[in-house]
């Protein structure tokens, strides 16, 4: 390695397990990944502790790093675990009950048991305040100071950390927020306070007063969090500023986050689609199906062309309105534990051996059988395992825990394995093709890209029920979360809800909302001080046909706004997805939306070298169960294939992150980039 | 290594993967509201022999394992070709497949290499199929004819090709015939990517694997079900409870269960179920053994016991059922169906009352057993033209569990239920005016677990001739019943202009109108509590009146519970007054019906209402229908007059009533 200069870009992932760092040279290409283990307790540590580890082994000072950005699950986890702060809630008299009335539906069908659904803040810390407004901002009660300030008294009195106010219809009329928050603010200046129109004005009471209570739940941890390691980044030696990742798959300041700390709860999964698109623009293919596999979650996304997003997402039970990038969990990963029902039936999840116990083979106390231990009872893992060795496996436990079904099923450890493997790809099967359709896209004209730890080890198996034309593992699989941190750009989005009929719409309204937009885009782009190589605004609006429930989202062309522009768009659109459209039904335009995207400056990747050192270890080879017979699979070092190399399966790539199995009937070529191109012969 | 025991996993997750597609296919091309909000459509998979072989667990209407084809199937059994697309929304002509007119049915039957394999089967509640009122469906329908247009099974595809005159015929009978057009296209958008992926599977696993593992995964559910029945104590089960039917004028109408558990299996004998009615209340189950709209109950006491069970018609073979022809729940031809919800729901009420009392750990308390949708209409006085719109689904809490509380504001059985933004509805009708939406504190009934509470709805309408609608209301006059010691739950309401001079008291609602500043508050029922409310940590019931669930009052009275000042546990004051209670009180009830409930059955014991069953069930329909009304009022007045009746004078009083000049019946 090279000298250190002030040439690095850090991306930093912070998962449950582990925390995964890369680090991209900017002037020779050259990547280094590293992971280390996470600290659930101070999430910063971990990150200073890969920094230490950099410095060690390849020389390179925090002070030589000109970019870092990462992602965290503190924010996700805080909420999922239950674990915030207390926040106290504000809203309309005769509306105490929005948390617990949410919009009804359960999340388990068929379950005569399923819990009860439990609100973020309990009804003690909910207080209602006489006031209404009418749909179109006429004032029915009028707002009273002193109602206001007794809501909050009584709220502060039961201990809360912060305060949300959501009343009705403030997404387009937010005067009795903005007031009942300047009183508050003038009565107790100390407390936090959050109105539901200045996080996200969208109509949907329950859904967008969610939003500002999660932003309470979760915030005052995320700010320490977020303090604390900037002045521990700065005591390492760290000059440059700090980014967090967001949902929709961009990056804001520090500062940004820790105002709204609720735009990072997906961005763990939006950093990994942001960090497949990547590799789809480098390689020049950008339809592609990812699979994130890793050992607890399975999930996948649909890039066609763009990175998709969707405005209904969900974490645990909770709705969250805001855009995020459109990832679908579809299965419980390398974790899920084998297990034989009442009649002998094999299953494999969904219930996870997690990081603890985890798996059987990896020594800490789990017996269960898991698809890990099939991996390694079938001598796809490498006893070795990965991490350069410092996960190492143990078969001999993962064939006890086997033999306990084998023994149930009349099978040997590796037959049951074998099994475990066909059932764990039947499941994600199941559960991925009902995804695809729900994108309406045929998988025939896609290619399947696999990261995470589990990804590349299972990929080939499940390309082969999709019958997929080309699968791709890209060289960092097991930090690919990691590089779309790295890479991802500034990138907010607005909303303004209309609810407006085309014939209640004018061309001075339209271009009003959208200049409205535009400003406070353009403000929050400023406002994060940071220099960008180009920004553009994607100016789009929720619309459906009058009368109809189904909305679609309408990207606009770079036209002047106007009505009837914006009425051909939306049949165009709808055409181009139905194949029909009917011209003269009226519409409505339900919100308009804009995203600001400000270009961060990217690495140059005609050099792009994704391994430090080329190693020169041979090639070996390694007796390997497939499908009820041994067959003999070239093992080889990720790290030692240079472009241009061809190979056949069964073959077994092991990396530093996550080991590559490749079956028998798979053509695999090794890109100018170092992706791995798996195609199913015929 | 297609070995049973992993490939039955194998292929259940393939065919899963089938009718998952094939409702996100239905779902994305789908454009009415019924399809988006209330996810009333279902695809399936069957057997050449009608069973239901894959049926979504996540998409659509959730309960279709039960769904009979077998009649629809055999309807056209001498001719079926390759590209056929049948359909039909009858429910007599196909033995009940079909429950009301308005879910229309679209199936296609698959075919490798000229063998008939399987059928892959749709359906879409469409918004309206012509009939006496927009919608199709009105409580107060008396006859089938008055519901819309009937299609017997038939061909809409013969062989790929459209039967535009068919078509035509249809849509013309029906107010919406773009929109049903749009729905009907989504289903054979459906049926299509079924045919493909079946093909796909053959090819992939061979056609005898596949052909062979239908009829494996439907036995694999089949042995599960029998299993898990197995563990049910054997014995004969029996409970019954009634539909409020005084709003459509037919009084109580009692369904009436005796269940049989033995060998492995649920026998189900209605016997004693109140006729059918002249009103939309009826349930065309053709008494089919496991009729999915009488199952309902049973099917998700399986999915809870096993999780992962599998999920097709094997799991209903072991349930049979006995139901007299001319009942409620088995009508003779020509009955008005559109409003079976409630009948069906009453009947999951039974099934679940029942079996609690074979497994009382297994089940929950009884639900609000409302699954009601509040309708607006308000005219547009300047066109005439009328508006529409759903103001919200209105429904109770659920029943306190075994192992929790009840869900407040929502039923378990109807979890897919979602609700309305006010914003979105204020927005769509600026002249309703919502006051008030939330729960109704205080009203689920009292238990280890307390039953989960009703919610509230008060609005207001600026305009004249508002019209509201709302059909399934149920339980103003029995609350959903508590178990194992647990109190009942709270009956609903409906108040016109509360608070107000002209405050009413109007019960259940059918239609009602509204006049220009009128408010209406509907109360919905909390579900009845589980276990014995002085068994629940003290502490917890502290938490529930701290959070408004339960008032200070209740506390006291029903849980023995005493908060100091300050809000919190005076657990001394506590300890002596639930001593004091426990030593004082009653056994603990297995069932508690609450008061009102408990003199009706003083004045009409079981036995008067099997009695008046018996006498009357072989005579024809419409004699039955009458004189078993007519008995009951006539019973009813002679216990006003102080006059003694027991059931063995039911024949005699019969025959006094068939002798006596029909204008005195009754």
């Amino acid at each position: 390695m090279s000298k250190a200069s002030s040439r690095y870009r850090l991306g930093v992932d912070i998962g449950g397990t582990f925390t995964d760092m890369l680090m991209m040279d900017e002037e020779s290409g050259q990547m280094i990944t590293l992971k280390v283990p996470s600290n659930r307790q101070n999430p910063e540590d971990s990150i200073i502790l890969g920094l230490s580890q950099l410095a060690e082994r390849f020389g390179i000072g925090a002070k030589d790093i000109v970019y870092f950005s990462h992602g965290t699950t503190l924010g996700v986890n805080t909420l999922l675990e239950r674990d915030g702060a207390d926040v106290g809630l504000i809203t309309t008299r005769g509306f105490r009950d929005i948390l617990e009335m949410r919009r009804l539906r359960l999340s388990k069908a068929n379950d005569l048991f399923v819990p009860r659904p439990r609100a973020l803040v309990p009804r003690r810390r909910v207080v209602e305040v006489e006031e209404r407004l009418a749909h179109d901002g006429e004032v029915l009660i009028a707002l009273q100071r002193d109602e206001v300030i007794a809501a909050a008294r009584q709220l502060l009195d039961e201990g809360v950390k912060s305060i949300a106010v959501c009343f009705l219809h403030s997404y387009r009329h937010d005067a009795h927020e903005a007031q009942a928050k300047a009183w508050i603010h003038e009565a107790f200046p100390e407390l936090y306070v959050i109105t539901s129109s200045e996080l996200w004005p969208q109509q949907r009471e329950y859904e967008r007063c969610l939003v500002s209570v999660i932003n309470g739940y979760i915030g005052e941890r995320m700010r320490n969090y977020f303090d604390t390691l900037q002045v521990k980044a700065a005591a390492a030696g760290m000059t440059t500023r700090v980014f967090s990742t967001k949902s929709n798959g961009g990056v804001m300041g520090l500062e940004a986050a820790g105002e709204r700390p609720v735009e990072t709860l997906l961005s763990g999964p939006a950093s990994g689609v942001i960090g497949a698109g990547f590799i789809g623009q480098v390689i020049g293919d950008d339809k592609l199906i990812t699979l994130d596999m890793g050992g607890t979650s399975v999930d996948m996304a649909v890039i066609d062309g763009e990175v998709p997003y969707s405005n209904e997402n969900t974490v645990g039970d909770f709705p969250v309105l805001l855009p995020a990038v459109d990832v679908s969990a579809i299965g419980a990963g390398g974790g899920s534990v084998a297990w034989l029902d009442a009649e002998g039936v094999l299953k494999v999840g969904p219930r996870s051996a997690g990081a603890r116990p985890g798996p059987a083979c990896y020594s800490r106390g789990g017996t269960e059988p898991t698809v890990t231990d099939a991996y390694a009872a079938l001598g796809i893992m490498s006893p070795d395992g990965i991490l350069g060795g410092e996960m190492k496996l143990d078969i001999d436990k993962a064939r006890t825990a086997l033999a306990t079904l084998g023994d149930r099923l009349g099978l040997t450890p590796e037959q049951t394995a074998d099994a475990i493997l066909q059932v764990a790809t039947a499941n994600i099967y199941a559960e991925l093709v009902p995804q695809l359709a729900r994108r309406g896209i045929d998988a025939a004209d896609f290619s399947l890209l696999a990261y995470g730890a589990a990804g590349p080890t299972h990929v080939f198996m499940l390309a082969r029920e999709l019958n997929m034309r080309r699968t791709i593992v890209p060289p960092t699989p097991g930090t690919l979360c990691a590089l779309g941190c790295l890479v991802a750009d500034l990138r907010a989005d607005f909303v303004r809800s209309l609810w407006l009929e085309s014939s209640e719409l004018t061309d001075e309204l339209l271009t009003r909302t959208y200049e409205g937009l535009r400003r406070e885009a353009e403000g929050w782009l400023s406002a994060q001080g940071v220099e960008v190589t180009r920004t553009y605004l994607i100016q789009s609006a929720d619309i459906c046909y009058n009368g109809q429930s189904f909305e679609l989202n309408v990207v606009f062309p770079d036209e002047p706004l106007s009505v009837a522009g914006l009425e051909r768009w939306f049949h165009d659109r709808y055409e181009q997805l139905y194949g029909f459209a009917d011209r003269a039904n009226p519409i409505r335009v339900l919100e308009a939306r804009v995203q600001i995207v400000g270009v961060t400056g990217k690495p140059d990747f005609t050099n792009f070298r994704p391994f430090a050192t080329i190693s020169d270890k041979p090639v070996s080879e390694r007796r390997v169960y497939e499908h009820g017979k041994e067959v003999t699979a070239k093992i080889c070092q990720r790290s030692t294939l240079t472009p241009g190399t061809e190979f056949f399966g069964p073959a077994v790539i092991e990396q530093y992150d996550t080991t590559v199995y490749i079956p028998e009937g798979f053509r695999v070529t090794v890109d100018a980039w170092h992706n791995l191109i798996g195609e199913l012969l015929k | 290594m297609m070995d049973d025991k992993i490939g039955l996993e194998i292929l259940g997750n393939r065919f899963q993967a089938i009718v998952d597609e094939m409702a996100q296919a239905l779902f994305r091309t789908a454009h009415t509201v019924f399809i988006k909000e209330t996810q009333d459509y279902g695809a399936v998979l069957v057997s050449p022999k009608g069973e239901v072989f894959a049926a979504s667990r996540r998409y659509g209407v959730l309960m279709m394992v039960g769904m009979p084809m077998d009649d629809a199937i055999r309807a056209m059994r001498e001719d079926i070709r390759e590209g056929d697309i049948f359909m039909t929304n009858d429910p007599e002509a196909t033995g009940g497949m079909c429950t009301h007119l308005n879910d229309v049915y679209l199936w296609k039957p698959i075919f490798h290499e000229g063998r008939l394999l399987c059928f892959a089967w749709t359906f879409v509640h469409m918004s309206d199929v012509g009939g006496r009122v927009s919608g199709s469906i009105a409580p107060s329908s008396t006859e089938l004819m008055q519901e819309g247009i009937r299609i017997p099974p038939q061909k809409l595809f013969r062989e790929g090709v459209l039967d535009e005159m068919f078509l035509k015929t249809f849509l013309v009978n029906t107010r919406t015939g773009d929109q049903n057009w749009g729905d009907m296209k989504a289903c054979i958008a459906a049926l299509s990517t079924a045919e493909r992926r079946v093909g796909d599977l053959i090819g992939r696993f061979g056609v005898e694997t596949v052909s062979n593992g239908i009829d494996k995964v439907l036995d694999y559910a089949e042995t599960q079900a029998r299993r898990v029945i197995a563990t049910v104590p054997e014995g004969t089960y029996r409970f019954s409870d009634f539909i409020e039917a005084d709003m459509v004028g037919q009084g109580m109408l009692r369904v009436n269960l005796a269940l049989t558990v033995k060998g492995g299996e649920f026998h189900m004998d209605f016997s004693g179920t109140a006729p059918q009615v002249r009103a939309a209340l009826n349930l065309p189950s053709f008494s089919k053994d496991g009729h999915w709209m009488l199952i309902t109950g049973v099917v998700n006491w399986l999915c809870t016991r096993e999780p992962s069970i599998a999920y097709n018609a094997g799991l209903v073979r072991p349930m049979k059922v006995h139901i007299p022809k001319g009942t409620l729940i088995n009508p003779e031809a020509g009955a008005a169906y559109g409003a079976r919800y409630s009948t069906s729901h009453k009947v999951c009420d039974v099934i679940i009352g029942a079996l609690a009392k074979a497994v009382p750990d297994q089940l929950p308390a009884t639900d609000s057993g409302q699954g009601s949708i509040l309708l607006v209409a308000l005219p547009d006085m300047e066109t005439g033209a009328t508006k529409v719109s759903v103001i919200q689904p209105i429904v109770g809490g659920s029943g306190g569990r075994p192992v929790d509380d009840g869900v407040d504001g929502t039923m378990v059985i109807l979890n897919f239920l979602k609700n309305v933004p006010t914003e979105l509805l204020e927005r769509e009708m600026p002249e309703i005016l919502i006051r008030h939406y939330g729960l109704r504190e205080d009203s689920g009934g009292a238990g280890r677990y307390r039953g989960g509470t009703g919610s509230i709805i008060e609005f207001q309408t600026f305009a004249p001739y508002t019209t509201i609608t709302s059909r399934n209301m149920e339980r103003y006059i029995f609350p959903p019943a508590g178990r194992q010691g647990g109190t009942p739950g709270t009956t609903g309401y409906t108040l016109l202009n509360p608070g107000s001079k002209g405050e009413k008291d109007i019960g259940k609602i059918d239609i009602l109108e509204m006049d220009v500043g009128d408010i209406l508050r509907i109360g919905t029922q909390g579900g009845g509590g589980y276990g014995d409310p002085l068994s629940r940590p003290a502490q917890a019931v502290i938490e529930d009146v701290l959070d408004g669930y339960v008032s200070p009052r209740t506390a006291e009275a029903l849980y023995g519970v005493v908060a100091a000042a300050d809000g919190s546990l005076d657990a001394a004051a506590t300890e002596a007054l639930r001593a004091g209670k426990r030593a004082s009180r009653d056994p603990l009830k297995e069932f508690d019906f609450g008061p009102v409930r408990d003199a009706y059955h003083a004045r009409w014991p079981d036995a008067m209402h099997d009695a008046i069953s018996e006498a009357t069930q072989d005579l024809p329909r419409l004699q039955r229908q009458m004189y078993y009304r007519a008995l009951y009022d006539r019973i009813d007045r002679m216990i006003d007059a102080g006059e003694s009746v027991i059931a063995a004078d039911v024949p005699a009083l019969l025959a006094a009533l068939r002798s006596a000049p029909r204008r005195a019946a009754g």
